[in-house]
């Protein structure tokens, strides 16, 4: 019998999983791949739809773990199996080494010792970075990173010349655990669907067709340009800009399913737009808006309200280059004026939906449907979108609701 | 005031669709996914989108008054990128069906013609025909029935005098049908592209100096050269074998007419003039017509192999109807090829009866032209001919003093 839970994936529903959990009174570990908590939402530049920045959730509940003593997280690691029942699962762990000690938080000094750049994750491959880096302006745990590979090669050696000592520990080696909990979160998140699968929509073809993801991190104050929306062929402000709804989304050869949040998303980031300059014009294609509920609706509303951003009921079905640099043309129905239209954009944007982590790497003992969904069983519940796509919001809520289930499974056990 | 339209779904007109392989039209959720990824679709109106639409809503003269739904050529482009399986190439095939349906006269031919059943006992039928003809006819001639004596010579059994006046008043029949079927279908499309009619209601048509030169020669020049089907993504290969089988239809119609002047008019006013049937094998018609043997049976025979092999990988579906029609074309290239053959090597006991076979398939399929899924080429023909001209009636070209046409009907 274990009194303790587990959450695995430290994004924004797993964080909220593990705080409700252990402000209940029990232990939670929380392990997370990435060398940061926050997932996704660290990489978001506002909320929608309040426009707020992602810090105002993460940073209440960065505090909140750091005051918790129940509340043990692992970054960089990864659940390699899980075995046992409700109240009883072994779970093995594999924590990797990040090559630097806590007190590592700043390091210009490492990173300028090297030469070597490797194209930033983070940011999507949208800009370069040092083997030894900062995950994110806001990473929580505030400690810097090096490269395996940077280990490996010659440059950790010259880094930790550079860098205060005891700042670089090139010994670090990956670590096995066994963990032994009662009940199991799963909040393994989302990947952005590869855009590259969606053949007729060129992505990786034309340098100007970029996912909203991209644009998320490109509207950032602390993203690749510096928070302005550009193309990526002239780093000009585009003109205008053509939004590509549901890109592999409701559609059985690539995601069978709604991903809920991608029209709100490109509402939210028609803002974006409309806020960077006064002039550029945004032309939505798509199949339905969705914006569910009362608040989102209204938001909805808002923006349609812009006269210069255009809906267009009709999904984009092909995609050529432009007569003009850079200019890609995007091509639909029009389902309600009538006739194709052909419409030319500097800057393309594809809606890309989300894929449940379980889609590319599933944990084995934990079952996953066709879509790479987590099934809930009893001591294993999900949350998030390892559970279906759904907003912020919604994965709070749900977070919640595990931790509520988690306890229980707990108590029953218990008897 | 705004108008009201009370829609009055025709069920059975769906029904048909439905049955004829177009069920998966109610995954549609109109993205209109299809209308752009189409090669053929227009950019003024789009296809096959509002037919998904259409078809949901069960407005089945809309869909038959269609020239849209004969601008596809089923390559199954859309049927590929379809999100939710709806399968609009299919769909499509199945409202051409049901568009030729509609246009049949009288509605219980287009029932027979269109089952296999039907189709078995229309050949057998026309068989029996062949044969009280003959059966009379050697009363007449003296020759032995129902195996002539003697090498196999085809006109000791039939003379060509009988099979004329059976064809020609097949002939004669199958034209008023089909004249009159395209000529609804031509009023339907007019009106439900919007374009002006005349004062009492009427579609207006080109002038008749004007209908070949202007559109039909183009149309027919498309036709001849395949230039529409060549563009079909998923199934190039499908092009190959049609042109094969519309070419070897021209030939060997070329040659029939031919023959039946020289033969059969010519022949009975000169009976000496050397145009005595069988002709000899180097004779020039009878290459041609050999050719044509050739080019029916091997392009019946790519179009039967692409069409089971594109159906097993699930690119396209074939109904009963697509079947009937290669079935009676393949049927009629073999025992036609048989005939010959048989008489080369005479054997007069397999030779008769299989001559009775090859004219009851040809009598089939001549009677299966506006009936079956052969008035495709009725209809695809209208319609092509119909899309030159609307775009000149649209482009203010067309010569009747209306310079701008009433706006096309918005869907």
């Amino acid at each position: 019998m274990s009194g303790s839970i587990l959450v695995v994936g430290g994004g924004f529903s797993g964080v909220t999983a593990a705080v409700e959990a252990a402000e209940m009174g029990y232990n939670v570990y929380i392990v997370e791949k990435e060398s940061y908590l926050g997932g996704r939402v660290a990489q978001l530049n506002k909320y929608f739809p309040k426009l707020c920045p992602p810090t105002c959730g993460l940073e209440i509940n960065f505090r909140r773990i750091k005051t918790n003593p129940k509340i043990t997280f692992y970054t960089m690691t990864e659940v390699e199996s899980v075995s046992g029942g409700p109240g009883n699962f072994s779970v093995q762990i594999k924590v990797n080494p990040r090559y630097t000690t806590p007190q590592c938080n700043n390091c210009v000094s490492g990173a300028e010792a090297v030469t070597t750049e490797v194209p930033n994750e983070f940011n999507f491959g949208m800009d370069m970075r040092k083997p030894l880096y900062m995950p994110n302006p806001m990473a929580f745990p505030n400690q810097c990173v090096l490269d395996a590979s940077a280990v490996s090669s010659g440059d950790g050696e010259k880094i930790k010349a550079a860098m205060p000592s005891g700042h670089i520990d090139l010994d670090q080696k990956p670590e096995i655990l066994n963990l032994n909990v009662g009940a199991i979160i799963m909040a393994t998140g989302w990947n952005p669907y590869d855009a590259t699968k969606i053949d007729n929509l060129c992505f990786g073809k034309y340098e100007n067709i970029v996912t909203n993801m991209m644009v998320e991190r490109m509207a950032s104050p602390s993203g690749p340009t510096g928070g302005k929306i550009v193309r990526p062929s002239d780093k000009e402000e585009p003109k205008t800009v053509g939004f590509v709804q549901c890109a592999g989304s409701r559609d059985e050869n690539h995601l069978n399913y709604c991903s809920y949040i991608c029209c709100m998303a490109t509402l939210k980031q028609a803002l974006y737009l409309r806020e960077q300059s006064e002039d550029v014009e945004v032309y939505v294609f798509y199949i339905d808006i969705r914006s569910p509920g009362e608040r989102y609706e209204k938001f909805y509303k808002r923006v349609k309200g812009d006269a210069k951003v255009h809906f267009i009921k009709g999904k984009v079905a092909e995609v050529r280059g432009g007569s003009s640099p850079g200019g890609v043309v995007l091509v639909a129905e029009d389902t309600i004026g009538g006739g194709k239209i052909e419409k030319e954009v500097d800057l393309a944007v594809l809606a890309t939906g989300m894929q449940p982590t379980g889609a590319t790497v599933q944990i084995p003992g934990i079952e996953y449907n066709s879509d790479g969904f987590v099934v809930p069983k009893e001591g294993i519940i999900p949350c998030g979108c390892a559970k279906r796509p759904i907003d912020v919001v919604s994965s709070a809520q749900s977070a919640t609701a595990a931790a509520l289930k988690a306890v229980q499974t707990l108590v029953r056990r218990a008897g | 005031m705004a108008e009201e339209n009370l829609v009055q779904p025709d069920l059975a007109f769906i029904k048909g669709v439905m049955d004829a392989g177009g069920d998966t039209l109610n995954c549609c959720y109109q993205c209109a996914t299809c209308s752009v990824v189409c090669p053929l679709s227009t950019p003024e109106s789009p296809f096959p989108r509002k037919e998904m639409l259409w078809a949901q809503w069960g407005l089945g003269s809309k869909l038959a008054g269609d020239a849209d739904v004969w601008m596809c050529h089923n390559c199954g482009d859309c049927t590929k990128y379809c999100p939710r399986g709806a399968r609009p190439g299919d769909v499509l095939s199945a409202i051409r069906i049901n568009a030729i349906r509609y246009y049949a006269r009288p509605k219980a031919l287009a029932n027979i013609l269109n089952s296999t059943g039907g189709v078995i006992s229309t050949v057998i039928t026309a068989m029996f025909a062949v044969l009280v003809t003959a059966f009379l006819w050697s009363r007449y001639t003296g020759q032995a029935f129902p195996i002539p004596k003697g090498t196999v010579v085809y006109h000791k059994f039939l003379t060509v005098v009988p099979i004329d006046i059976v064809f020609l008043s097949l002939a004669a029949f199958v034209s008023y049908v089909s004249l009159k079927g395209i000529i609804e279908f031509w009023g339907d499309i007019s009106r439900g592209a919007g374009l002006p009619t005349s004062f009492n209601g009427h579609a207006v048509t080109p002038a008749w100096s004007e209908l070949f030169p202007k559109y039909m020669w183009p149309a027919i020049k498309e036709i001849l050269s395949h230039e529409r089907f060549k563009k079909c993504g998923e199934i190039k290969e499908r092009a190959t074998g049609h042109i094969w089988v519309l070419w070897s239809f021209i030939i060997l119609f070329t040659v029939t007419i031919v023959v039946m002047i020289q033969a059969d008019i010519l022949g009975n006013i000169w009976p000496n003039a050397g145009f005595e049937t069988p002709l000899v094998w180097y004779h020039p018609i009878k290459i041609a017509a050999n050719i044509g043997a050739i080019m029916i049976i091997g392009g019946t025979w790519m179009l039967m192999n692409m069409r089971r092999k594109k159906t097993a990988e699930g690119i396209m579906k074939s109904s009963t109807q697509d079947w009937i029609l290669i079935g009676i074309i393949f049927a009629v290239g073999i025992s036609g090829a048989a005939t010959e053959i048989i008489r080369l090597i005479n054997i007069p006991v397999l030779a008769y009866p299989t001559y009775v076979l090859h004219l009851g398939c040809v009598a089939t399929l001549f009677l299966a032209l506006p009936y079956s899924k052969f008035a495709h080429l009725l209809y695809r023909g209208t319609a092509y001919v119909y899309q030159h001209w609307a775009e000149d009636v649209k482009a203010g070209k067309a010569g009747f003093g209306l310079e701008k046409p009433t706006t096309r009907e918005k869907m």
